[in-house]
């Protein structure tokens, strides 16, 4: 009884969580938005505050299954503000719309499919995990209603189903072999790295199409286009980020017989690579910035893959979580009031000049220039990659942040255009919108500059 | 302490910051509040010039912790071979500012575009801390490609591209580099006063440092054949654009050269030196002799960069394959001084190209004759600079490149075959001078205006810094060899 009241009073954000979910879809239930939006917002600040204090625990609860250790932690650090500042979104794009509250109630379940991921100690949370971020995510992408976000959603359930199932193939070896479903026996693999591998490949295919990492990536364009903006942005960072998170607590109790740091390495070098070269043919902003979210994630490998190898990964892992949800959030919160296509940003930025100002930030961010914070992070990614001795990997990774550099300035190139015949269009989107990007604005300015919070924290 | 130093280099961004408080400002004042901006900087820099630098390492030193955790602080000071860079860079930053108050379009963005560049500029001088130095390296990098793709003339938009993919592919091997230093010295630091006191690589991997930093470098000097993205940018890039460029920012990769691949992986570059000088000696004679070929005033200026740029290139691998310590540090003198009088010459040039096409609306030499007589002014003024610029004695790079081909000569005598590229040079800048300022005067510029009072406050300052360096470089000399004589490696 004491270890279960211990156990609880180490899951105080993810209890919040939950009743907030709970809470705000009551308030849908009695039709009243307004106050589902307030209570998700007041829930998630709470939670985020009561996530400080589990700062520099290294624990698990219920008998090892669910971890509270510095990735977890760190996930709800990052996860809790992201989910508030998508839900800010939400309500900037879709206040006064019909079914409003569900979005908040649905971003709030998915946040905790994506915290079960990132704490995951054991194999079955993490399919649980998946499951209750996926089937949030369905239900927010087909919220619109229509044709286009049906379809989107349809390929999403379709991808995730079969992902989810050979992932849970996949982990079938492991049981077998260990004998538990507890990952801190993953150790007990070394003799038998065929099964090692071909565990490791089932997990990589969920987490992998969750994480939208090449070649489980194809849903995420589609699905990003026909959800409503503000979800695309939600589903570019959160379920991705935790997704990325349980890879790290499994991949580090893997033995080093089972090869997972090459098939990770190759994994993540075709990412970036594809992701990319398939970005720089996009003229929809969202797409864009939905195969960019794909190469991003081959980055977050880079770090994952140097976790027992280098000090520096874990680092570069949170700060990295940090910086890009700050500022994909931010950019998704500029398209949601400038518009989707290319030729609606033209002129953008003479005629607002801070929202142009923020959007190359962001854009410039994303690419990795001093002294922005996606230049700390991947400073930090580099440096972890090489110390790991995966130097040919850092080479790549870097190789890519100039064709990144191509891809982003087809965003940024007709922000600075003349505004043509067409005329541009009018931002709209309001002050929700404008809060969130004023928010990631800052934060990718400040994350560069005063990394050394998240370092002295992890005790580097 | 004073913070003398931090003072100057983030005044420049202080300004910018004022400005963009002012968004109803006029064009006059916005462009007043950048010239104060930059008076103010310069006589930072000149004050931190009158402090002087000590003979053994870094002065002026200034440091406060930024991420202790991995070793990463702000830490700026001066040695020799920066504070003269830093002056130069104060000042060509107060005549492009003075230089573009005619700009109308979008003058707040333009005046910031160009403090913020000023600042990261600045900073590549100065900074002392390996991570600071990259910030400041990609900073400036930013700045110059909105400055060319919102100012610039026809084909702007790709050549801005151009020049910052090209830069950017150039500049992340320095972070590969640096990252290497970090990992393999004993002392978890970003410090480079640490790496250059001891180089934390030897063997293959200080080779596989040194290559990656040689191709950052020649990519940034610009070296041939890494040269192609400098003629499109030079061209397309405004007036002030170019002045920067060439004055500036081409520095960053021979003053890099020096202060990474020479100071840092010392054994390294002396065994690779005979391939760097190689290099140079291909690179001054091709910019040279493709200079020779141009009908296009600024491309033929641009070019003549890539042969001056050479020669420096020639200087630092004779200093690191030089064994006796003199002719070392004759090398490296001639080196830096080089690299101020490049800027002041071809600053001057650019100023005057641009203030042809302002009036002509070309830079085709074979529309030009006689312009002579028409103004007087720009003419001479133009005759003087490319005079300085083929390097004839009592003009600025005069006295640079005597020190260079001297110390070449002593180490590889074969090297001296660069001298070429000087008749090359004087044949072209003559040639020049005869198509556009002598022969008979094309009717259609007998209108043409003489340079105004504008133009003389930047081209007469730049013109007596030209003559002082060539007749008596000594000023600038003895604070360059007072760390060169002191190096060792």
């Amino acid at each position: 009884m004491q270890e279960m009241a211990h156990d609880l009073a180490l899951m105080w954000p993810e209890i919040v969580l939950l009743l907030t979910a709970v809470a705000s879809l009551v308030c849908e239930m009695l039709r009243r938005p307004r106050a589902g939006f307030v209570v998700v917002l007041a829930g998630l600040l709470l939670a985020s505050v009561l996530s400080v204090p589990l700062l520099g625990h290294d624990s698990s609860v219920f008998d090892g299954t669910y971890r509270v250790n510095a990735l977890s932690v760190w996930a709800k650090l990052v996860l809790l503000p992201a989910t508030l500042l998508a839900a800010l979104l939400a309500r900037g794009e879709l206040a006064a719309s019909p079914r409003e509250g569900t979005v908040y109630s649905l971003l709030c379940f998915s946040t905790f499919g994506a915290l079960i991921l990132a704490g995951s100690g054991d194999t079955m949370l993490l399919v649980l995990g998946l499951l209750l971020s996926g089937l949030a995510g369905f239900a927010l992408v087909a919220w619109p209603r229509d044709a286009r976000a049906t379809e989107a959603a349809m390929k999403f359930l379709i991808y995730a189903s079969v992902c989810g199932a050979v992932m849970i193939f996949g982990l079938s070896y492991w049981f077998g072999i260990t004998g538990t479903t507890l990952l801190g026996a993953l150790g007990g693999l070394q003799q038998a790295p065929y099964a090692a591998a071909l565990g490791l490949v089932g997990v990589l295919v969920g987490l992998g199409y969750k994480a939208s990492l090449v070649p489980f990536h194809f849903w995420a364009p589609d699905a990003y286009e026909g959800a409503p903006v503000s979800v695309a942005a939600y589903l570019s960072v959160v379920p991705k980020i935790g997704a990325l998170f349980a890879l790290a607590q499994v991949v580090t109790e893997l033995p080093e017989s089972s090869g997972w740091q090459g098939i990770l390495a190759l994994v993540a070098a075709v990412t970036m690579t594809v992701a990319y070269l398939a970005a720089l043919v996009q003229e929809n902003v969202v797409r864009l910035l939905a195969y960019s979210s794909v190469a991003q994630a081959g980055y977050f490998l880079l770090a994952v893959i140097a976790l027992t190898a280098s000090t520096l990964a874990l680092p570069a892992l949170v700060v990295f979580a940090a910086a890009y949800s700050a500022m994909n959030l931010g950019a998704f919160a500029i398209v949601t009031q400038a518009g989707t296509s290319r030729e609606e940003l033209r002129g953008l930025g003479r005629r607002r000049l801070w929202t142009g100002v923020a959007m190359s930030t962001f854009l410039f961010s994303l690419t990795g220039i001093p002294p922005l914070a996606g230049f700390a992070a991947k400073f930090l990614l580099f440096g972890a990659s090489i110390e790991a001795g995966y130097l040919w990997l850092a080479v790549i990774g870097i190789i890519n942040s100039v064709l990144s550099l191509a891809v982003y300035l087809r965003i940024i190139v007709p922000m600075y255009r003349p505004v043509g015949e067409a005329g541009g269009s009018t931002p709209t989107g309001g002050k929700f919108a404008t809060i969130v990007w004023l928010v990631g604005f800052l934060a990718t300015l400040l994350i560069g500059v005063l990394a050394q919070g998240i370092l002295q924290q992890l005790q580097y | 302490m004073f913070p003398l130093v931090s003072l100057s280099l983030f005044m420049p961004l202080l300004g910018a910051a004022v400005i963009l408080a002012m968004p109803r400002a006029r064009a006059p004042m916005v462009h007043a509040l950048g010239i104060g901006t930059a008076t103010l900087t310069l006589a930072g820099t000149l004050w931190m010039w009158v402090r002087g630098v000590q003979a053994d390492g870094f002065s002026q030193v200034e440091q406060i912790d930024w991420m202790p955790a991995i070793g990463a602080s702000y830490r700026v000071g001066v040695d020799g071979i920066s504070l003269p860079l830093v002056l130069l860079t104060a000042a060509l930053f107060l005549l492009t500012l003075i230089y573009s108050v005619r700009v109308r379009e979008r003058p707040h963005a333009y005046v910031v575009l160009m403090l913020l560049l000023e600042t990261a500029s600045l900073g590549v001088f100065l900074a002392l801390d390996a991570l600071l130095f990259y910030v400041f390296f990609e900073v400036s990098l930013v700045s110059m490609y909105f400055l060319i793709a919102g100012w610039g003339h026809e084909d702007r938009q790709r050549a801005a591209l151009m020049f910052f993919l090209y830069t950017l592919l150039g500049s992340l091997p320095l972070l590969l580099a640096i990252l290497a230093f970090y990992l393999g010295a004993e002392v978890s630091t970003f410090d480079m006063r640490a790496w250059i006191a001891q180089p934390p690589l030897s063997g293959s991997a200080a080779m596989w440092a040194l290559a990656a930093m040689l191709f950052t470098f020649a990519v940034k000097t610009p070296v041939f054949p890494f040269h192609t993205w400098l003629p499109a940018a030079h061209v397309q890039a405004p007036a002030a654009g170019s002045v920067v460029l060439a004055g500036v920012m081409l520095k960053f990769g021979t003053y890099g050269l020096i202060r990474f691949a020479l100071q840092m992986t010392p054994e390294a570059m002396r065994a690779a030196a005979w391939v760097v000088m190689v290099v140079g000696v291909l690179s001054a004679l091709y910019g040279a002799f493709v200079a020779l070929a141009q009908t296009d005033l600024k491309r033929l200026v641009a070019y003549t960069s890539v042969n001056h740029m050479g020669y420096i290139i020639v200087g630092v691998a004779a200093a690191a394959l030089a064994a006796d310590p003199a002719l070392r540090t004759l090398a490296l003198d001639g080196s830096v001084l080089q690299m101020v009088s490049h800027g002041l010459v071809t600053g001057a040039l650019f100023f005057l190209v641009g203030s042809l096409q302002e009036r002509a609306n070309t830079r085709e030499m074979e529309r030009f004759g006689g312009l002579l007589q028409q103004v007087p002014r720009l003419g001479w003024f133009f005759i003087l600079a490319a005079f300085a610029s083929l390097g004839l004695p009592g003009l600025a790079h005069f006295p640079a490149e005597f020190q260079i081909f001297l110390a070449t000569l002593g180490v590889a005598p074969a090297a001296a075959v660069v001298v070429l590229g000087i008749v090359v040079t004087a044949g072209l800048y003559l040639r020049a001078i005869g198509k556009v300022f002598l022969g008979p005067l094309p009717a259609q510029w007998e209108r043409m205006p003489d340079l105004g009072t504008r133009e003389l406050l930047v081209l007469t300052p730049l013109t007596l810094l030209i003559v002082a360096l060539g007749v008596a470089p000594a000023w600038v000399l003895q604070v360059i060899h007072r760390t060169t004589s002191t190096l060792s490696f």
